[in-house]
């Protein structure tokens, strides 16, 4: 048994720790401290235990008692792969920035104290239960990167960097806002205000509110990923953070908002979720179009992986936005594919610009020839980033996809599918102009340093570690998606909580799990009466009156269903 | 050793040496590498009639479709899919195809790739290649059967791309992995159709439940998600209009045109609607579809191959009609015939490759016709192999070509009606491609010899002075990256002739595994996977005998236009130009089409590459800057501006200060918010 506050605050320690040596030594500190952490985290999912309960390494304590707000982690089949991602990210990040000029810069100690911090905070928003805790995390993990891409970013990194905290202040403000107003409306007379995650779900927010409470958090979200329109920080940002920042700022950071969806918009308002849930699917796949179409053009490698990103975000977000079990799990899994796989495209990328600092596609070609490692390395990375079938990426797609077609529309899918096809253009495109053909005008490629290579192999191995077994990674997820979306499926359609429950046996024993982790709070105890069918029942998924369970005729607990425990 | 257990080590086998031969590029040393990919496959070989041996030890009523899966490959949310092959008897006739041409390639591209600076690179691409259409033929569920289509993919593009310092390679080696794409998501999305319809993705299990799902008369859906399959089957397959890769995916080494681009990747199609063909005979329409683009291929690409100069783009050609005539068999209820066919194609394909491969050799690379000639006497065994090859492929009797060939039209006549039509363009196409067959083996073997057939003649073998890339004129040195300093033809390469002579020898006796009503045990060993077809059974003997006459009197008559047109000594002694040229002048708007490829280049070009294009660039040099970064970005940022003038000054440093100034915000509203509820 661990307690999940020495992996959260483990970097954080070593970021100070790492203040208080020599610079010289303060990069090797760093790595340390990664790579503790990275060892802790794996031990952490190793031990998870994927039909236990739903919430595991439980540590709960009173924060600010005046105002409800908790200390309260755990690690559930949601956050743990994104956990484990965000920790293999910085580890990845950090020996990279070590060997890098930034890591012997004079001001080294700022990159790997703010990296350390940032690490800590995106750890704390994965493993909080409490909202304002999340929020709280949230915020704070993107406040390192303002500094980091100001300090040590390239070219016009100012403008840049304002353009970033604008951006995010506007969601990030929206979202306190909502947070609270979700707490606050979600007590009950009488009661204390509580931020509990589960609590609120249990209480529910009323319907009239859940609207615009949702539209907040989605803005805070779909910035975060980010998501056509509202993607104009995109291109200043990427072009002016280091990359190693940048791979764990576009790998995990990004991943942050999409288990936001899951944890806290869709399971706290279903009924927000199904009014507004088209809004988000629509700009899901115009993202997908878009940035793809710009990807295929843009002669920028950097950039290519930026619009890549935004595209399978869009993925990601389709699958969210399905409410269907299959396509929230593969929207997870999606999340680390997408995680690892960016890790390599950007290191590759610095390999590739490394000599000349030119990072444009026009000017490279041929690396193939001169190295002949780093080429196979980036090619299993380009299979990656375009899903080529049988890497894991495409199992992530497919079950998007599935989902896509059964939960939102066969159109949305098939519209989506476009953007399979163009990946498959922009990824090669990189890796055929940079790779292949004769050798560039400007860069004359060099095969990677040693620790370049040892360090790119590391996302290789991890995308056919992934290939070879997906299902490692869905297996957690399923349970805990099927808990996450069951509430919201319910609030637009009865039948659609019904299917997944009928579905997939697994998602019972989703629900039953959900029981029993309620059941501790001694709120479900009504519910052991509904049958799968009663999930169905929970049309109006907050609402005050009590359903009748067709099956058996009882009443039965309309909290409980609400949070999806039909048997 | 049961046959499962086999069928996994076939699987096995390839992968194994492709992971030994990437891994070692550097360690191996001269034909190493070529022996240990050629000895992987070889022994996935053997393994293969064990499992071969262990189905025919089995009783024929339903014990021999075995399946086996290892473990869970993602199970989740109703999609449940396992690490799971089938072994039956189709996928075991596709396994020794597949397995047994690929040794032969293997050997013969040791003497043909040697010298080339990516001599190990070649063999674990085509390992892994290999690998890929195994699971590709052995996959027990859709998905894998997704991950193999992906993976040949893969494999064909990188073996198209292997001279990857060639423009022209890096360019057709992304055409074909795009196109291929498009044709993943139709598999894909018919995919999804399908599990939504059956909730399940295995083959056996969706299959026992068709007819109970679907009706026997299919439904709506059941069509939608086959024609979608479909789309994938005609990517891969190069059949109209996904396929303008093929002919560019020349710009491979020869024994991967061989291997990938005739003899196995390229009828994946084929053998994935056979292998479809319970939820094929649902549906009619799906049937329709299928034969109709089958017998439009045919005798489309046939027209261009009768104008193409390209040596090796001529048989690409061929391979597409030859596909063709696969499809539209499969398609029509005629599956035996259509996997008959796949296999003699296979063999006498394979050989017209690997002895055209050898004359690309003499010639120094150059591939064009019209600097051919008179090779007849300097490559003797080549001209034999073309002719052997030449001879099967237009159907003339006894040679493999003749018998499969007309099982196909005698099994697409049975159905009657409209279908005597395609039966009608089947015949046409057989004449068209003798004619083109046979003016590539008289243009490249007759007339008088051309400088490099004379210098062989007299023993030495032609080197350019300068290589060049025979499609854009590039000068090319010898590194990684382009093809090698040695030329490797069959005459003086010992690994080259073996190869070359097996599949010469099932080239001519092929055929025996389906000669009509005498002797077919390719039909009784696939018959027990077929049962429920309907057209299997009675296909009329006198169509057969009328299709076994017409047929070969067209082969025969389009090898005596060929011949007059351009091989004909006139008056003067040597082959007359007059002919060929004559036609051209009288039907130039037919030769331009022909030779333009009936322009879906330019079509597809015009329909989608420039509006994407177009709109990517309009995307990012306008509506980039001018509206998200003008408008959106712009007004937000005009409006904190003033506010933070001070800011925006100041160096990078004071933006502590800010985002502090941020945090105490957050805090007075948190304050403001918990004061007010």
């Amino acid at each position: 048994m661990y307690h999940l506050s020495v992996l959260l605050w483990l970097p954080a320690a070593f970021a100070v720790l790492g203040l208080l040596v020599p610079s010289r030594t303060t990069r090797w500190v760093a790595v340390v401290g990664a790579l503790l952490t990275l060892a802790l985290s794996v031990v952490l999912v190793l031990d998870f235990e994927a039909t236990g309960p739903a919430l595991q390494h439980v540590t709960d304590a009173t924060w600010i008692s005046a105002l409800g707000v908790r200390y309260e982690l755990a690690l559930t089949g949601l956050n743990m792969w994104l956990a484990l991602l965000a920790t293999v990210g910085f580890a990845f990040s950090i020996v990279w920035a070590a060997m890098t000029p930034l890591g012997v810069d004079r001001r080294a100690k700022h990159v790997f104290f703010h990296l350390g911090i940032a690490q800590s905070a995106v750890l704390g928003a994965l493993l909080a239960q409490d909202l304002i805790l999340f929020v709280a995390f949230f915020d704070l993990m993107l406040i390192p990167f303002f500094f980091l891409t100001a300090q040590f970013g390239n070219g016009d990194r100012v403008p840049a960097t304002i353009k970033m905290i604008v951006y995010t202040l506007v969601g990030s403000l929206l979202m306190l806002v909502a947070a609270i107003a979700v707490g606050v409306l979600a007590t009950p007379p009488g009661a204390e205000v509580s931020y509990n995650i589960q609590e609120i779900a249990q209480r529910g927010v009323p319907e009239g509110s859940q609207g615009w409470l949702f539209a907040c958090f989605a803005a805070a979200f779909l910035v975060k990923m980010p998501q056509f329109p509202i993607h104009g920080w995109l291109a200043d940002g990427y072009k002016a953070m280091p990359l190693p920042v940048l791979a764990v700022f576009s790998g995990v950071l990004s991943k942050v908002a999409v288990y936001g969806f899951l944890q806290i918009a869709i399971p706290l308002l279903p009924q927000g979720t199904a009014d507004l849930r088209w809004v988000v699917l629509i700009i899901a796949v115009v993202s997908i179009l878009y940035a793809s179409t710009v990807a295929l053009t843009t002669f920028n490698a950097r950039m290519v992986l930026a619009y890549s990103s935004v595209a399978q975000l869009g993925f990601i977000t389709l699958g969210v936005m399905s409410l269907r079990p299959d396509g929230a799990a593969g929207a997870l899994l999606q999340s680390v594919n997408h995680g690892v796989a960016v890790f390599g495209a950007f290191l590759a990328v610095a390999i590739l610009g490394h000599r000349t600092g030119s990072e444009d596609l026009r000017d490279m070609g041929g690396a193939a020839t001169k190295a002949p490692v780093f080429a196979v390395l980036f090619v299993v990375v380009t299979y990656a980033v375009l899903a080529m079938p049988g890497t894991a990426n495409f199992v992530g797609e497919f079950l998007i996809l599935r989902g896509t077609w059964e939960g939102s529309a066969p159109a949305l899918a098939i519209v989506a599918s476009i953007g399979v096809a163009l990946a498959a253009v922009y990824a090669l495109r990189l890796f055929i102009r940079s790779s292949h053909n004769r050798v560039g005008p400007v860069i004359q490629p060099r095969e990677g340093a040693r620790w370049e290579l040892a360090l790119l192999a590391v996302p290789v191995l991890l995308i056919i570690a992934l290939a070879v077994h997906p299902q490692q990674t869905v297996e957690a997820a399923d349970q805990a998606a099927t808990r996450s979306v069951l509430s919201a499926a319910a609030a637009v359609s009865p039948d659609r909580a019904r299917d997944i429950l009928a579905d997939d046996p697994s998602a019972q024993a989703a629900a039953e799990a959900a029981q029993s982790a309620a059941g501790g709070t001694g709120a479900a105890g009504g519910a052991g009466g509904a049958g799968a069918a009663g999930g169905a029942d929970a049309s109006g998924a907050a609402g005050a009156e009590t359903a009748i369970d067709p099956a058996t005729g009882q009443p039965v607990d309309q909290t409980a269903q609400t949070e999806g425990a039909g048997r | 050793m049961s046959p499962a257990e086999a069928a996994w080590i076939v699987l096995l086998l390839p992968l194994l040496g492709a992971v030994v031969l990437g891994l070692g590029f550097r360690v191996w040393r001269g034909i190493t590498a070529g022996i240990i990919g050629t000895a992987a496959v070889g022994l996935a070989f053997v393994f293969t009639l064990i499992t071969l041996f262990g189905l025919l030890g089995r009783d024929e009523e339903g014990t021999r479709q075995i399946a086996s899966s290892l473990y869970d490959y993602v199970s989740v949310g109703g999609v449940d899919v396992k690490m799971e092959i089938l072994v039956d008897p189709l996928s075991v006739v596709m396994l020794l195809v597949v397995t047994g041409v690929s040794t032969l390639i293997h050997l013969y591209s040791i003497a043909y790739m040697r010298g080339d600076a990516g001599y190990t690179r070649f063999f674990a691409y085509l390992n892994f290649f290999v690998f890929s259409m195994l699971v590709l033929v052995l996959a027990g569920n859709f998905v894998l059967l997704i991950v193999g289509w992906g993976f040949v993919g893969a494999a064909s593009y990188m073996l198209i791309s292997f001279w990857y310092r060639r423009t022209s390679a890096t360019k057709a080696g992304i055409k074909a992995f795009v196109i291929n794409v498009v044709g993943d998501v139709g598999l894909v999305l018919g995919v999804i159709l399908l599990l939504k319809e059956t909730n399940s993705v295995d083959f056996l299990d969706t299959f026992h439940s068709a007819k109970e799902t679907f009706g026997e008369d299919g439904s709506g859906s059941l069509t939608a998600a086959l024609l979608l399959i479909m789309v994938g089957a005609f990517a891969k397959s190069a059949q109209m209009p996904l396929h303008t890769w093929l002919p560019d995916a020349m710009e491979g080494p020869t024994p991967v045109s061989s291997l990938i681009h005739a003899a196995t990747m390229v009828t994946a199609g084929v053998y994935l609607i056979a292998r479809l063909h319970p939820l094929m005979e649902l549906s009619p329409t799906a049937q329709t579809v299928g034969a109709i683009i089958g017998c439009a291929t045919l005798l489309v690409a046939g027209t261009i191959g009768l104008v193409q100069t390209d040596l090796k783009r001529v048989i690409a050609y061929s391979t597409m009609s030859q596909i063709g005539y696969m499809i539209m068999g499969v398609s029509a209820g005629a599956y035996v015939a259509g996997m008959f066919h796949l296999m003699t194609h296979a063999f006498f394909k394979a050989l017209l490759f690997m002895a055209a491969g050898s004359l690309i050799s003499a010639m120094a690379g150059e591939q064009n016709m019209n600097k051919m000639g008179g090779f007849r006497k300097a490559m003797p065994f080549t001209f034999l192999a073309f002719v052997i090859g030449g001879l099967a492929l237009s159907g003339i009797p006894p040679f493999s070509g003749f018998f499969s060939k007309d099982e196909i039209l005698a099994g697409v006549a049975s159905e009657g009606g409209w279908h005597w039509i395609l039966w009608g363009a089947g015949i046409f196409g057989a004449f068209l491609t003798a004619v083109y067959t046979w003016r590539m083996i008289f243009r490249a073997f007759w007339g008088p010899p051309v400088p490099e057939a004379k210098e062989l003649e007299e023993g030495h073998l032609h080197h350019a002075a300068e290589h060049r890339n025979p499609a854009t004129g590039e000068i090319e040195d010898t590194g990684v990256g382009f093809p090698g300093p040695e030329h490797h033809i069959a005459e003086r390469a010992p690994a080259m002739r073996m190869a070359m002579s097996v599949l010469a020898v099932l080239a001519v006796v092929g055929g025996i595994l389906g000669i009509p009503h005498v002797f077919t045990p390719l039909e009784h060993f696939l018959e027990p996977v077929f049962e429920e077809a309907h057209a299997l059974h009675h296909v009329d003997t006198s169509i057969t005998v009328l299709g076994l006459i017409v047929g070969s009197l067209a082969g025969i008559a389009g090898i005596a236009v060929a011949y007059v047109i351009w091989a004909k000594p006139t008056t003067r002694g040597e082959a007359s130009t007059a002919i060929s040229s004559g036609w051209q002048r009288r039907f130039a708007p037919v030769h331009r089409l022909f030779v333009n490829k009936w322009y879906f280049d330019e079509i597809i070009d015009l329909l989608i590459v420039r509006p994407v294009r177009g709109f990517g660039r309009w995307a990012h040099d306008g509506f980039e800057r001018l509206v998200i970064g003008g408008a959106i970005v712009g007004g937000t940022t005009g409006a904190v501006r003033g506010a933070s003038a001070v800011v925006r000054r100041l160096q990078s440093g004071y933006l502590r200060t800010y985002s502090a100034v941020v945090l105490t915000g957050a805090a007075v509203l948190v304050i403001y918010f918990l004061t007010q509820s």
